[in-house]
């Protein structure tokens, strides 16, 4: 049995609007870390909040730990469920020290060892008598967390986790975040626009498009085998060559122009080599990224975008022959 | 269309149902029954807009026409010159710089302390300076020309009374509105190459059009609220109308019929300000005051502005609170004594009652709505805060069918007594509580409840840990302004009172009607000095921008 199974989940805010989430099912297994990914209105938050009960669906089923929590006759109001919610503004209370906050939820006082290990698991130790305006963002945001977890939930929810971090922060709260959900054995669920925090912290994702899950997978999954042109962009730029230009390619998408199927091809899958079937072309433009240089290659049918890491010369103006390497 | 309009009624049945299956508890069906029952009394006198009455037909065709041409003219009159006094005086002393400025900024909102009857009693002589004028018309045109002239005069004096305490209402929200929401554009507007006047036409003033709206409409509300002034005055309005046909004619049912009318008329300017408001939310800024170029005044310029501001200081405050207490030096013997005490020690009795009680029930509903989330319960909200728009006197009748009907229906007695009193000042001014404490909760508490609810905590923790801590900024003072409003509230009172309970306002009120002008100036200015107490509170809000 899945610990947490969503059901046909529906939501419709406005009349005459389209839904904010249109008939999404997926499953979590126990221990599972799950990413709800997609950009902003496709309702990753909106399901996040129907699971956490702070919407109601229209129609479908959430089902926790054997306990449904929504379906047409039942509606568990979210202090009853047992899951954790991390806010994206943390949502701390502000007339309440960290440890206030910490021990506010149902049943978290009566473990002091409990909350005082999760303090010290999170790196917030000695800032107990603080006032939440009184610490910085990152360790507010490690406030509640630790504020979810107390509880003990079967669930934790977390809203862009990360989203209010510097970018060198990130890398090592995720590091952080991963060992501590590890170390608690804690289910996750949790909602982010970002794709590099999906692929470095979860074992599945969800993505969703306009209200609908589009794909569900492991990261490896969705990478290699995206299922349609809008979840392969969602790993930034990509090239999508007609399928009859790359014969024995692994995988192929329907086009999003209804005409016939394309394949995916990432930017640095791109080797100087003529190896067929090659790619011949004019470079259009060259731009350096630091780490790579980015060449824009003009073929007789195709705008071509390729990240070349080779340390070779090459001008605006300049005939070059790429072919693609890509996995089997 | 059609297929839209069914969609809109199948989506709201949707969430009816849900409301009904998930979120009846026992504080959403109180606060469904709470509000219903703070709106009966409003439901009750426009269902009289229609019931029968015997002598209806005789008051239409006699007096109502003049009432509706008096309140009409009244209204119009009064909001015309609010505007202007308060536009004016709100754009020189938001965009620009002259000599006393920052004392203006807040002198300008003084007047908001004296209750329109009182300003009405301060200036009681005021017609009487006509006399010379009427007794040379009579004389050298025709006595029918004079009583003309006398029968007009009485608008123009009581309007000019109305505006000099009211246009702050006014000034208030232009001047926020220039200050705040428009000072970005008004920037713009300069570097675009406009000048002072055209900026102000072309920028400015559209932009704080839907806040001035919404200013105009309280001095409107306060206008037909208006018993005192207007008897003093002898003006004929809906209010005097009411009174004179209940008390001195004897007939309750044409007097419901007028209120009736008279709620009907509001129901409308409601929609009417509803409409002309539209926009109001293109135009909301979270921008605090920034440092904000003035234009400078020259000297002949500055001197005007200086004028300008004076003119609504001086007649809307400086000269009634003198006149007042000039009388009151001589009168102030013969009128405190122990009886003073009393009705002073009932005027803070119930406005005490009347403040906490409207607190605590604001507080209830605002939290009940949205803590559950629940539409159902926002919009029975919305009816029972409409009070604030129901002149007093129509609440008071309102109350007294209702009480009749307890009366019939379980043999209690409520007319007369302090209970339906403090419940009409309830109704009357749920809305100056329910307003900052709902707009607080919604800025302050909305995720925090959340963050509570999935931590576990019930209705009643959330309640008493999170959001009544983090309100205190906004409970006290609505509870202020409530204890002030009931303080200085007459014609609600005057019906209500229980038998020899008398209050400042209703001493005010009889020493007035009994021509003991100096001698109703004592409990006149002990009500003004209550009343500053929100103006300096005001005052203090204007000067700490909101974060």
């Amino acid at each position: 049995m899945k610990l947490l199974s969503i059901q046909n989940i529906s939501k419709q805010y406005t009349a005459n609007d389209a839904p904010a989430v249109n008939g999404v099912s997926f499953e979590c297994e126990r221990g599972e870390i799950v990413a709800l990914i997609g950009g902003s209105g496709s309702g990753k938050t909106t399901l996040l909040r129907i699971i956490a009960g702070l919407e109601t669906p229209d129609t479908g089923e959430v089902v926790l730990d054997e306990k449904p929590l929504n379906s047409p006759s039942v509606f568990v109001p979210p202090e009853k469920r047992d899951c954790g919610l991390v806010f994206q503004d943390y949502a701390l209370f502000p007339n309440k020290t960290v440890q206030q906050n910490i021990t506010f939820g149902k049943g978290a006082a009566d473990d002091p060892k409990q909350v005082k290990r999760l303090i010290e698991l999170a790196g917030i130790g000695g800032l107990e008598q603080r006032f939440p305006h009184e610490i910085s963002g990152g360790q507010q945001q490690r406030v509640a967390l630790v504020r979810a977890l107390a509880t003990r939930p079967t669930l934790l929810l977390l809203d862009e986790p990360l989203s209010h971090l510097d970018p060198e922060l990130r890398d090592s709260v995720r590091t952080e975040l991963l060992k501590l959900f590890r170390e608690t054995d804690t289910t996750v669920l949790f909602v982010s626009h970002d794709i590099e925090d999906a692929m470095a912290m979860a074992d599945r994702m969800v993505v969703m498009r306009e209200g609908a899950a589009e794909q569900i997978g492991t990261p490896g999954e969705v990478y290699d085998r995206p299922v349609s042109q809008h979840v392969a962009r969602l790993f930034g730029k990509t090239n999508f060559i007609p399928a009859g230009l790359l014969p024995n390619a692994p995988h192929s998408i329907p086009s999003e122009n209804g005409t016939g199927r394309v394949i995916p091809v990432r930017p640095h899958q791109w080797r100087v080599s003529d190896r067929s079937p090659a790619f011949s072309g004019t470079v259009q433009s060259v731009t350096n990224r630091g780490s790579h240089r980015e060449v824009t290659l003009a073929t007789e049918h195709l705008a071509l975008t390729i990240h070349l890491t080779e340390q070779i010369v090459i001008n605006t103006g300049d005939a070059l022959t790429v072919s693609c390497a890509l996995p089997d | 269309m059609a297929a839209y309009l069914i969609n809109i009624a199948q989506h709201r049945l949707r969430h009816l149902k849900q409301e009904i299956r998930f979120k009846l508890n026992a504080w959403t069906i109180s606060a469904l029954i709470l509000g219903l029952i703070l709106f009966l009394p409003m439901a009750e006198v426009l269902w009289h807009l229609t019931s029968p009455a015997e002598n209806w037909e005789h008051l239409r065709d006699t007096v109502l026409g003049r009432y509706l041409k008096g309140s009409v003219i009244l209204v119009l009159g009064t909001a015309v010159l609010s505007v202007l006094l308060g536009v004016s005086t709100a754009w020189l002393v938001a965009c620009c710089e002259f000599p006393g400025r920052k004392f203006f900024e807040w002198a300008l909102i003084l007047p908001l302390a004296i209750p329109t009857y009182i300003a009405a009693y301060a200036y009681f002589d005021l017609l009487d300076q006509l006399t010379p004028l009427l007794i040379w018309v009579r004389l050298n045109i025709s006595p029918e020309a004079m009583t003309l002239l006398s029968d007009t005069m009485v608008y123009p004096v009581t309007i000019v009374v109305l505006a000099a305490v009211l246009y702050p209402y006014v000034y208030l929200v232009a001047r926020a509105a220039f200050a705040r929401q428009s000072s970005q554009c008004i920037e713009a507007a300069r570097t675009l190459g406009h000048g002072p006047q055209s900026t102000f036409w072309r920028v400015a003033l559209p932009l704080a059009r839907p806040a001035i709206v919404g200013g105009v409409a309280l001095v409107i509300m306060e206008t037909l609220n208006d018993y005192g002034a207007v008897e003093h005055f002898n003006v004929p309005t809906f209010t005097t109308g009411i009174f004179r046909t209940w008390l001195s004619m004897g007939d309750l049912q044409g007097a419901l019929r007028l209120a009736a009318c008279l709620m009907a008329l509001i129901l409308f300017l409601l929609v009417l300000e509803k409409w002309l408001r539209f926009g109001a939310r293109f135009h909301k800024s979270s921008q605090a005051d920034r440092p904000f170029q003035r234009y400078a005044l020259g000297q002949a310029k500055a001197g005007l502005a200086i004028l300008c501001c004076l003119l609504p200081l001086v007649i809307g405050f400086v000269l009634p609170l003198s006149r007042l207490a000039y009388w009151a030096s001589f009168n102030a013997g013969k009128v405190l004594d122990a009886s003073f005490l009393k009705l002073t020690l009932n005027s803070v009795g119930v406005a005490t009652a009347a403040g906490l009680a409207t607190v605590v029930l604001a507080l209830f509903l605002a939290y009940t709505a949205r803590y559950f989330g629940s539409r159902t319960v926002g919009a029975t909200n919305r009816l029972a805060i409409l009070g604030y728009a129901v002149p007093g006197a129509v609440i008071a009748m309102g109350i007294l069918l209702i009480a009749g009907q307890v009366t019939r229906t379980t043999g209690w007695v409520l007319t007369g007594s302090l209970a339906a009193l403090v419940l009409a000042y309830v109704i009357r001014f749920l809305a100056v509580a329910w307003q900052p404490i709902d707009s607080g909760m919604e800025r302050n508490c909305a995720q925090l409840n959340n963050a509570a609810r999935s931590l576990g905590a019930n209705a009643a923790r959330s309640l008493f840990q999170i959001n009544v801590p983090l309100l205190r900024n906004a409970l006290v003072p609505a509870g202020l302004f409530v204890f002030v409003d009931t303080m200085k509230e007459l014609p609600l009172t005057l019906i209500l009172s229980p038998f020899d309970f008398e209050t400042l306002s209703t001493r005010t009120f009889d020493l007035a009607k009994q021509a003991q002008i100096p001698e109703s100036s004592v409990p006149a200015l002990c009500i003004i000095l209550v009343s500053l107490l929100p103006v300096i509170w005001l005052n203090r809000q204007m000067r700490t921008p909101e974060k």
